[in-house]
């Protein structure tokens, strides 16, 4: 039978887990909470820090004299520019420039990288490299991961990491040791906070995970299941695949496709860089054109969202947690779009979405409604395109 | 300088798209690897005594429309010589070119099939007819192509339908046969069936009890007009000599010892290429007459071009398994004119294949033979590329022995007759011609590998994912043999994108 798999926290996680509601990642099981409500874990990333099984991230080390070369042409960013110790994170595409998968690229030296994916990459890899001096090694299950966010997540670090990371700047990772292991860091995080996310060899895991909950007992460290964190991230402006976007090679039909200038990451579009990489055609085309659809943000009315539930006699209800379902977004009784993922956000104190609308109602300030049930009715609130991310503190990247 | 066109390669598909094209009036360089034109299509002097050998190929036509098109100076293919398959025990069918000599053969096997030649040959010679116009109809890029681009294809069913509605239904019915059950469709005599197959078989890598040995038999009918060699005075490199004087004539260059390292794409766009020597050459468009997966992989690099489009680029099924074999003798070999086969059964051509699939030099080759002089000229098969025992220069003694000791079975006397042998296998086609896997179709002619699926599902228009980039090469649509068709399709469909 298929197994799914536990990752090298399961110990811990599995005891401290009192919902026990495992969630399915990439083949892996981890807890969705460690609460039966998501409030203490979600303030954990806001307020202090919070501990996150990431290992599920599918992991790859890419080596050899054309490395780099192989991460250039297969992504849009340009990655002959990137720094040793730098981390980028970027979409990547099949040539008609339809997204695939999106991860991070950490360049641990200067023919050594590290790819993280959602989805089982080593395909893809593989066919980018034909005919290139590179060795691709899937290391999923050697390396364990666990992330660190929230504002108190660099004190914690530096009582226990072998040299201080108040230097390491947003999107930057270090060789350090921990609870005297080897250890790499980043400066990343899928939560919009300061955070940083900490890789190291299966076996050293739960040594890693005991020295830093003691080393965060004083700064209030909880463990955090990816339920909060799917909360966070929604405010952070931060889209998963499957749910914000279909990967292309798992859409049914062209319609499910979305480009990276549709899903907003025409940051990471390197237009202007050598050479071919996948989809460059087709993204030059729409970055002419201009994109057809956008993912935005979209911020609920709160009165108009109240008159709605008061013909009805009863204040708003908004789920405690993220939503993924697909909600129909409006513009003058005509659809125009959808939300994929909705959220009430503790810290702004507004119900929000990640939305994807058609041309030409994605510019921000545009009034547009989204549909909420009232009562077993469904209606329309009023809503307001604004630009992503919703929440970002000023300590996220200083 | 700044040139229109580049071809790289001058073999007989490069110079006849750059006839074309200089007939357009495009200013076109073709450049050559070796240290003379031809590719394939040539007669050369391989030293110990060995001189003006067809090298490769013992006879060639070019379609006479391309004859006609280009005002070639070649002199029309002399009639055919008889093909005689030589049979166990020193017994002899000889086909005569001339169906009712054949049929008075073929009476001593079988009154039924005597019967039945002619009206064999006069379908051949109609299903050759369906697929020379085939060759000359751009095929769609399938599975989306615009309504323009299927008329010329209902042009060809139109075609296909008008061959009646008996020989309609048997032509489509062949091509995906085998060469056994066809010819048992026809006839009864083995020894006349296998003389057939084995034509099928010829250049391919494939038995006569593979599906779509039957296509492939009608495509070498095609090529080579029926089923005997019909020589060409001086050789086949004068058809060559009358390609490049035309194309001079036209103002086209031809450059040999020009091997081409890549080719210069910028922004997916084809700029010019690069020699091996360093020297830049601009032109506005490229055109590759070598095989696709050397045009992609190695030309242009799997690093300038989509990933799918790489992968299928890689999974050309390209399968040398020709040796070619001259023999020097001292006149007295004992052989008689016209072109010999070895080919006694079906069973012993498929056995033949068999040892091709387990990557062996077949112990009992088909083998067919022809005579200039006192040279014989042996086409070998099966010596695959792909040799479990990669030692090739055991492989080529193998093959020398196995050829001399086939025919000296046949013709005892021939072993002493023989002064020195030169044996060209498939590495040597691969490293001295340039072919892949020593294909010398550029791409095996396969029903996967043929008409919308040549060179690959998507492309079948000499386009390429680099724009300015074209194929004109055995590897495109119309290639396969020799007959010029992709080269005359390449520049026509070239001269049409540019209008």
């Amino acid at each position: 039978m298929f197994e799914l798999k536990r990752t090298p926290f399961h110990e811990r996680t599995s005891r401290l887990s009192l919902p026990q509601n495992w969630r399915r990642w990439a083949g892996y099981i981890v807890a969705g909470s460690y609460d039966l409500v998501l409030d203490r874990e979600y303030w954990a990333i806001r307020d202090a820090a919070a501990l996150i099984d990431i290992t599920p991230l599918m992991k790859y080390v890419i080596e050899g004299p054309d490395a780099a070369k192989l991460l250039h042409r297969m992504t849009p960013r340009d990655v002959l520019k990137m720094a040793v110790g730098q981390v980028f994170y970027t979409g990547w595409c099949d040539d008609d420039g339809k997204m695939l998968d999106d991860g991070t690229i950490s360049r641990l030296a200067e023919t050594k990288f590290r790819l993280t994916s959602a989805e089982p990459s080593l395909r893809w890899l593989a066919m980018n490299a034909v005919g290139m001096d590179v060795t691709i090694t899937e290391v999923t299950d050697q390396v364990a991961a666990l992330s660190l966010q929230g504002p108190k997540s660099r004190a914690i670090l530096n009582r226990v990491c072998a040299k201080p990371l108040d230097k390491l700047k947003f999107f930057r990772m270090t060789e350090s040791a921990l609870a005297g292991k080897p250890v790499t860091i980043s400066r990343t995080g899928y939560t919009g906070d300061l955070g940083y996310e900490i890789w190291m060899d299966a076996g050293d895991a739960l040594a890693v995970w005991d020295a830093l909950i003691e080393a965060g007992r004083d700064y209030g460290i909880v463990p955090c299941g990816i339920l909060a964190m799917d909360m966070a991230r929604v405010e952070a402006g931060l889209f998963m695949i499957d749910v914000d976007y279909t990967a292309a090679n798992h859409a049914w039909i062209g319609g499910q496709k979305s480009t990276p200038f549709e899903m907003g990451l025409g940051w990471t579009v390197a237009l202007d860089k050598p050479g071919y990489f996948v989809g460059r055609r087709a993204l030059e085309r729409e970055h002419k054109e201009g994109s057809a659809w956008k993912l935005i943000g979209l911020e609920v009315d709160w009165q108009g969202l109240e008159q709605l539930y008061a013909r009805v006699g009863l204040p708003p209800q908004i789920p405690g947690m993220a939503m993924r379902g697909s909600l129909p977004v409006m513009h003058a009784g005509k659809q125009i779009g959808y939300a994929s993922t909705s959220t009430w956000s503790p810290v702004l104190k507004k119900y929000i979405a990640l939305a994807h609308v058609q041309r030409p109602h994605y510019e921000p300030g545009t009034r547009l409604a989204m549909e909420v049930t009232v009562e077993h009715h469904r209606l329309h609130a009023p809503a307001t395109v604004v630009k992503l991310p919703f929440y970002e503190p000023e300590w996220k990247r200083k | 300088m700044a040139y229109d066109v580049i071809i790289i390669g001058a073999g007989h598909n490069g110079l006849v798209a750059a006839n074309y094209l200089a007939k357009a009036g495009k200013k076109v360089l073709v450049l050559e690897r070796r240290n003379i034109p031809g590719g394939q299509l040539v007669s050369e002097s391989l030293g110990d005594g060995f001189n003006n050998v067809d090298t490769l190929h013992a006879s060639a036509q070019l379609r006479p429309d391309i004859v006609a098109d280009l005002g070639l100076r070649i002199e029309a293919p002399r009639a055919g010589s008889a093909y005689t398959c030589l049979l166990d025990g020193g017994k002899r069918l000889t086909l005569d070119a001339d169906p009712a000599r054949a049929s008075a053969a073929i009476r001593e096997f079988s009154a039924r099939d005597a019967e039945r030649w002619p009206e064999f040959v006069t379908f051949m010679d109609r299903a050759a007819a369906f697929l020379d116009a085939a060759y000359r109809t751009p095929m769609p890029r399938l599975p989306h192509f615009a309504l323009r681009e299927g008329l010329p294809l209902a042009g060809l069913l139109w075609k296909l339908r008008r061959l009646g509605g008996r020989d309609m239904f048997r032509v489509v019915r062949a091509m995906s046969m085998s060469a056994e059950e066809f010819t048992g469709d026809w006839f009864e005599s083995e020894a006349l069936r296998a003389a057939v197959s084995a034509l099928a078989i010829h250049g391919v890598t494939l038995g006569p009890m593979s599906a779509g040995t039957g296509y492939t038999l009608m495509h070498n009918w095609l090529n080579r007009g029926g089923l005997a060699h019909r020589p060409v005075a001086g050789g086949v490199g004068t058809i060559t000599a009358a390609l490049v004087e035309a194309l001079i004539a036209r103002g086209g260059e031809v450059r040999t010892s020009a091997e081409v390292r890549n080719v210069v794409v910028e922004h997916q766009r084809a700029r010019g290429v690069c020699l091996a020597s360093g020297e830049e050459i601009t032109a506005d468009c490229v055109i590759s007459a070598a095989d696709p997966r050397r045009t992609f992989l190695q030309l242009v690099g799997a690093a300038e071009l989509p990933p799918e489009f790489v992968w299928q680029a890689q999974s050309i099924k390209l399968r040398g398994c020709v040796a070619k074999v001259h023999i020097a003798t001292d006149g007295r070999h004992g052989l008689p004119d016209g072109t010999l086969a070895v080919a006694p059964s079906i069973r012993y051509l498929e056995r033949a294949y068999d040892a091709a699939k387990y990557g062996e030099i077949s112990a009992q080759p088909y083998l067919e033979v022809t005579m200039s002089g006192n040279i014989v000229s042996i086409h070998f098969q099966f010596a695959p590329y792909a040799l479990r025992q990669a030692d090739w220069e055991a492989a080529r003694a193998v093959v020398a022995q196995r050829a001399i000791d086939t025919l000296d079975a046949q013709y005892p006397g021939f072993k002493a007759s023989v002064q020195r042998t030169q044996v060209i296998t498939a590495r040597d086609l691969e490293s001295n011609y340039g072919l892949s896997e020593g294909d010398l179709n550029h791409g095996q002619l396969i029903l996967d590998q043929i008409f919308f699926m040549r060179p690959l599902p998507g492309w079948s228009k000499h386009a390429t994912p680099i724009d300015g980039l074209y194929l004109c090469g055995s590897g495109v649509h119309g290639g396969g043999g020799i007959s010029g068709a992709s080269g005359r399709n390449a520049a026509r469909s070239i001269v049409g994108d540019s209008r």
